[in-house]
């Protein structure tokens, strides 16, 4: 089309387009702009277009016509390379670099574009040994030494631009190249062209860091070169020889640690480098944008490692320097706001690159001061971070270089028998206190006070979605408690003393109030001032005892930390044993006014102020002061008694070296103390359950206090024992206030407990009694009610749905309390309920939340008990699921939902049906019954043959949900994954079943899988090709062709070929993908050659057409004929490793 | 409106048209009555003023029978009403002079209900007008009485 006109012609036409493109939107049409759009496409894509831009770029003067001239320079070079000359290709190049050096005045977006454009022909020159491209360095030298900014800038741009295009990033351009051709550009630019620019680079810094004054213009180009020093430094430099499928990926261009290959050694490991960025940071500190940069590059150089350096004595030597520039450059100033986040990021990455060894290498002196810097930082930040929160400012710098800092101690100190015995005692007593201050009201501490001594006290509204502070800074918490241990002489009693104060004092306010309160009758009069700065002292003191005490480990038993056993057991001798029970049982009274009180047990001291708190709020509830409470101070103590129950209470020998006296005396198996305790906590539970109904959050807390007291068999022993126990189960049986006010969550999780607790040892008649006490009343009140002749007519009233949704919940508890000991009684039990609440299931069809709770039964039974049920006991439970589900499809029928705009829990219902279908089959993965043994005595002989199965009831389910499930459902994240988990089970456990289902069916199945495959997260991308292989194996197990699923199957072989062989995928699907291809292969030979055929007829170089062929030759090679044997996939996916190692860069292109 | 003697002949003798809650033990879906008017809870969050505040709750609920939105915001110990409602699906079997005439479970006929304005009861009309069998759910709560859908009859 360009070829037909003249020049001028295409120059008016191009214009006229960008005139429309840039017009505001209520000035042209879209069909104006989508023409205008097409006629640049169509321009860009002109047969060597070269002489037309020259010509446009000469004389236009529109800039996006100039842009986009420059756009198709770029373009055509690439596309038509092996057909220009060389020299006309070599002067283009130095057409565009002087024409962008005669004109200063472009648009910035048109000069970057041009040498955009240059960089692309340099790079795809590199490899192309014909043409000299090295020659661009020496111009860019020669402007750098003119001395003129402009030029400088220029100069700067241009190697920006190459290193953009080389890093082979998301920066570089898409030039039509595979990857493995940009991996080899990157290689060898790295290796050499890359340190040149650093070095031209260092000799600008050089330069200017010289200068006595630097005026605006000098002081831009310098902050360009400074960031381009940046960019160099953060280059992720690839291994010199690693296999190529590293190079099938873009990297990332983001944090990454300086890792450059030995050719560098000379350049970087010269101090003067080093050097250069100190002295360049101190010229520019003030300035915050370039600090940033100057600091980001030593940060880096604080993260080099590898090949790099000869050896560990190299790496000392470097470490050494740096520590010594770090030092001298903190030292003696003031810290500006912008440097902190930069500083911290430097400690933080030396710290986690250099090896233990190296850091204690270094001279003692120096490491010292290093440490005693690291100290005072920390602090400064600490307290700096403190104000930012009072001022509520929207950046919080320092808090996040506190973070780095408090990070870094922990990297530190959890290695600390690597360094001198001791050295870290002072530092982290000194991070400690700075922390407590900060976190502290005055006088003690600094808490909410500004930075000139006022104090600001606002009170806002916090919503629900806030997170807890223990959650919140919980690395903080970690840190702090970690250095608490390190320093346990100085912190454990600093934290007892600081609590029992504050306890005393909240005692004594709470009784001035109520004094107060007896003379006027008011609360609104009460001035909560006070109150408050206690509740959030002894919020803080408590989070950073729990840490300090004790670790939350996930799943496994926590142990008491060794540097508080040692700690406890090194004093032991000087402890009193009675004196310490005596305190620990008396937490109504003053640890002070106990005789002899200086010689008792820290650890435990410091637990006992915990336990006067508790004290103090229980009695505050008594005397009906609960209004003045802190809810937040009650989610405190118990949060804190849990954390310490875990690990402290029934403390177990066996489980350490040594244990110290007075730890295994007072809270020991068989002794008075844990007995004493068990009966304190009971009652703290107790009590909070009735008086903090309202307080959702502590409610649950303190049920989960509970479940922990039972979940172990030895706690749960003791507890059994206590009257309050069992009264706690009678209250509940009866569904009275006030534990009926309780929200249902937490409900459901006492009702957990209650039958955790059931399981402890008891004699049989006791064991009898106890559920008597809680389970049968419960069953009692549910058959009394629904078999009540007018049950019909009152189902529908407020109180009749809240008893039966209190039930359901109940049985959820049930489910979720079963363990492998207790499934046969509870199983029974649980049986004899699902059947009516399928006779629920009609009654309530009307309300979705009540149904949505009855099928959670069932999810919960399933996911709960199938995994320990035999034969009999399975096909029952398949009996009553099924039954469930013909229900719920009858009562589905003709139900309409509000699609548009539809919430996710609206589809509530779905969502569970489908998590039941998951649990039921979950029984082919995860099954620990051989037999029916822990139900032995009370099995019926089985019947013949199995009378429903798992299959019948799945692919029933599967029957109502497929047609439910749309398109637009699956953008809802938790129904997709559910939805994906399903059916890739079923396709893996019964594709025998998969060719009988309707046609419809089928079809909606076969695309919900290539949808999943194709347009879906990786995670559901892998399920999908997971359920490939057993469909393929289906197919090949019949021998039919021409059935729906050999068709399918010949299509998603296709889809796997293209996904592993021609797009850049995920490395870690490689397996999945690989697994499925080989059953795919072995079924359609003949398409599959097709395939390969059809591939490599469209390549034209002969080179890369032989090496495919070999790949693909030797790809199956170990597997011909192929055969789905297991020997032969496994050798078939080795094969693909290489595969894809040796051609995967050549066929993905970018 | 419903006559609250036959409501007594009808067996619902002594309940009450509400009853009290802890305004924590509310429910998202659930009912309760905020400025005086039965409503379901389409919304219900908690806040609290200060760390150490006590928790408040924020109930958003929809009208059962105009639609109308009400909000309501109350500490989390105070107790709410919560209305007893009731829903009951009668089939229909005349429609006279925009009176439904609607046949109960016992046989016996109440025609004391109105056909109800807007798309719903143009639904009603033409569905019974082509000679449609269905039934016509009816929602009462604190004695207002009004059909809110009708369904197709089980058979």
């Amino acid at each position: 089309m360009m070829a037909a006109v003249g020049a001028p012609e295409v120059i008016s036409q191009l214009e006229s387009a960008a005139k429309v493109l840039m017009a505001p939107p209520s000035m042209v049409s879209t069909e104006q702009r989508q023409h205008a759009e097409h006629i640049f496409l169509s321009f860009r894509k002109s047969k060597s277009p070269f002489a037309v831009c020259k010509h446009i770029l000469e004389t236009s003067k529109v800039d996006y016509v100039l842009f986009q001239a420059a756009t198709a320079i770029m373009e055509a070079v690439v596309r038509e390379w092996i057909l220009l000359e060389k020299n006309s290709i070599e002067s283009l190049r130095t057409f565009l670099l002087t024409y962008v050096l005669q004109r200063p005045n472009l648009q910035k977006y048109v000069r970057e574009q041009i040498l955009l454009a240059v960089a692309v022909i340099v790079k795809r020159g590199s490899l192309d040994k014909s043409i000299d491209c090295k020659s661009i360095f020496h111009e860019v030298s020669q402007l750098i030494s003119s001395g003129n900014p402009t030029v400088q800038t220029l100069a700067c741009s241009i190697l920006t631009a190459l290193l953009s295009e080389f890093s082979s990033s998301t920066k570089t351009s898409n030039i039509g190249l595979s990857m493995e051709f940009h991996g080899s550009c990157k290689r060898i630019f790295q290796e050499d062209d890359l340190r040149q620019i650093f070095m031209l680079t260092m000799e600008v810094l050089q330069e200017f860091s010289r200068r006595e004054n630097l005026n605006a213009q000098m002081s831009c180009v310098f902050q360009r070169y400074l960031a381009l020093a940046n960019q160099v430094l953060s280059w992720n430099f690839l291994p010199p020889n690693l296999g190529r499928h590293y190079i099938a990926m873009f990297e990332a261009t983001q944090n990454v640690m300086l890792k450059p290959t030995e050719s560098w050694r000379e350049t970087l490991l010269d101090h003067r480098v080093m050097d250069l960025f100190f002295t360049v940071h101190r010229k520019i500190r003030e300035d915050s944008d370039m600090a940033q940069d100057s600091l980001q590059c030593l940060a880096q150089l604080a993260s080099m490692h590898g090949p790099i350096f000869p050896d560990e004595s190299a790496q000392v030597t470097y470490l050494a320097h740096l520590v010594e520039g770090l030092l001298n450059m903190i030292n003696g100033i003031e810290i500006e706001d912008s440097e902190a986040v930069g500083i911290s990021n430097i400690i933080s990455n030396l710290i986690s690159t250099f090896p233990r060894s190296v850091l204690t290498a270094l001279p003692n002196e120096l490491f010292a001061s290093f440490i005693n810097c690291l100290t005072l930082l920390t602090c400064s930040f600490g307290r700096s971070a403190a104000l930012e929160e009072v001022l509520d400012k929207d950046d919080m710098v320092y808090m996040e270089a506190y973070d780095k800092l408090l990070e870094s101690w922990l990297t530190l100190v959890q290695e600390d028998e690597h360094f001198p015995r001791g050295c870290f005692v002072q530092p982290a007593v000194q991070v400690f206190n700075s922390y407590i201050q900060c976190h502290l009201a005055a006088p003690d501490g600094t808490r909410n006070l500004t930075a000139n001594g006022v104090a600001s006290h606002e009170e806002e509204e916090i919503n629900e979605l806030q997170e807890d502070d223990r959650e919140l800074f919980s690395d903080q918490l970690a840190s702090i408690g970690m250095l608490g241990r390190i320093a346990a002489d100085h912190c454990i009693p600093l934290l007892t003393g600081l609590l029992e104060d504050r306890v005393t004092r909240l005692h004594g306010q709470l009784q001035r109030h109520q004094q107060h309160l007896m003379a006027s009758a008011d609360p609104g009069t009460v001035d909560r001032k006070v109150l408050d700065d206690l509740y959030e002292d002894i919020h803080w003191l408590i989070l950073v005892s729990g840490y300090l005490l004790a670790d939350d480990p996930q799943g496994e038993t926590p142990l008491i930390p060794s540097e508080v056993m040692e700690y406890s057991i090194k004093h032991s001798t000087e402890v009193d044993i009675n004196t310490t029970l005596q305190l620990l049982g008396s937490p109504g009274e003053k640890a002070t006014s106990i005789p002899g009180c200086n010689r008792t047990d820290s650890v435990i001291r410091l637990l006992s102020a915990v336990l006067r708190t508790s004290e103090v709020e229980s009695r505050a509830t008594r005397a009906s002061l609960t209004e003045l409470l802190s809810p937040q101070m009650g989610k405190d103590i118990v949060w804190f008694l849990r954390r310490w129950a875990k690990t402290y209470l029934l403390v177990d020998e066996k489980l350490y070296g040594q244990i110290s006296i007075p730890l295994s005396t007072a809270f020991g198996a068989d002794t008075e103390g844990a007995q004493w305790i068990v009966g304190y906590l009971l009652e703290k539970v107790i009590n909070n359950l009735s008086v903090w109904s309202s307080e959702p959050e502590l409610a649950n807390d303190t049920v989960e206090l509970l479940v922990t007291l039972v979940e172990k068999r030895e706690r749960a022993n003791i507890v059994v024992q206590c009257e309050n126990w069992w009264n706690l189960a009678k209250q509940f049986a009866s569904r009275s206030p006030p534990l009926h006010m309780l929200s249902s969550t937490v409900q459901r999780t006492l009702m957990k407990a209650l039958v955790l607790g059931g399981f402890a040892h008891m004699d049989s008649d006791t064991k009898q009694q106890y559920w008597a006490e809680v389970l049968h009343p419960l069953q009692q009140r549910f058959l009394n009610l629904i078999n009540q002749e007018n049950f019909a007519q009152i189902c529908q009233e407020e109180a009749v749905k809240q008893e039966i949704v209190a039930t359901l919940e109940a049985l959820c508890g049930i489910a979720e309390a079963t363990q492998i000991d207790n499934v046969a009684s509870l199983f029974s039990f649980l049986m004899d309920f699902l059947s009516s609440c399928i006779g629920l299931m009609e009654v309530y069809r009307n309300s979705p939340e009540t149904v949505n709770l009855i099928i959670e039964v069932f999810v919960e039974v399933a996911h709960k008990q199938i995994c320990y049920l035999g034969e009999t006991k399975s096909m029952k439970l398949y009996e009553v699921c099924l039954t469930l589900l013909q229900v719920y499809s009858k009562n589905n029928l003709g139900r309409k939902r509000l699609d548009v705009a539809a919430e996710e829990d609206q589809y509530q219902d779905l969502l569970l049906i489908m998590e039941l279908l998951t649990n039921l089959l979950s029984k082919e993965f995860i099954d620990f019954s051989d037999t029916d043994e822990v139900f032995r005595g009370q099995e019926q002989s089985s019947g013949a043959g199995r009378a429903v199965s798992a299959a019948d009831v799945v692919l029933y389910g599967v029957n109502i949900v497929l047609p439910l499930m749309s398109q637009d459902l699956l953008k809802f994240p938790s129904l997709c994954n559910q939805y994906y988990k399903l059916i890739t089970f079923i396709c893996e456990i019964f594709p025998e079943k998969i060719p009988q289902l309707p046609e419809e069916l089928f079809k909606s199945l076969m695309c919900s899988l290539e949808l999943g495959m194709t347009s879906m997260s990786s995670e559901i991308s892998q399920l999908c090709l997971e359920a490939l292989s057993p469909l393929a194996e289906q197919c090949a197990k019949t021998q039919e062709k021409d059935t729906p699923l050999f068709i399918a199957t010949r299509h998603f072989l296709k889809l796997v070929f293209d996904m592993l062989v021609l797009q850049k995928h995920n490395t870690e699907m490689t397996v999945a993908a690989g697994e499925a291809l080989y059953t795919l292969v072995c079924l359609h030979q003949a398409e599959y050659s097709e395939l390969v055929e059809t591939l490599l007829s469209n390549q034209r170089d002969a080179v890369i057409y032989q090496r495919l062929a070999d790949a693909f030759n030797s790809l199956t090679a170990s597997s011909t004929p192929p055969t789905m044997d297991r020997k032969q996939k496994v050798a078939f996916l080795k094969s693909l490793e290489e595969f894809v190692a040796n051609v995967g860069g050549l066929l993905c292109v970018k | 409106m419903a006559d609250l003697d036959t409501d007594f002949t009808s067996g619902d003798a002594g309940a009450s048209l509400t009853f009290p809650m802890q305004c924590s033990g509310l429910r998202k879906n659930g009912f309760v009555v905020l400025k005086g008017r039965p409503c379901k809870i389409v919304e219900m969050s908690t806040s609290k003023t200060g760390k150490h505040g006590h928790a408040k709750v924020h109930l958003v609920g929809i009208d059962i029978f105009t639609g109308k939105k009400n909000e309501d915001i109350c500490p989390s110990t105070h107790n709410m009403d919560v209305p007893n409602i009731k829903r009951l699906d009668y089939q229909l079997v005349g429609i006279t002079d925009g009176y439904l005439s609607l046949l109960k479970d016992n046989g016996d006929l109440r025609e004391d209900l109105k056909l109800p304005e807007g798309d719903l009861g143009k639904e009603i009309e033409s569905k019974f007008e082509s000679g449609d069998e269905f039934l016509v759910s009816v929602l009462a709560a604190m004695g207002e009485e009004c059909p809110i859908a009708i369904k197709p009859m089980s058979s």
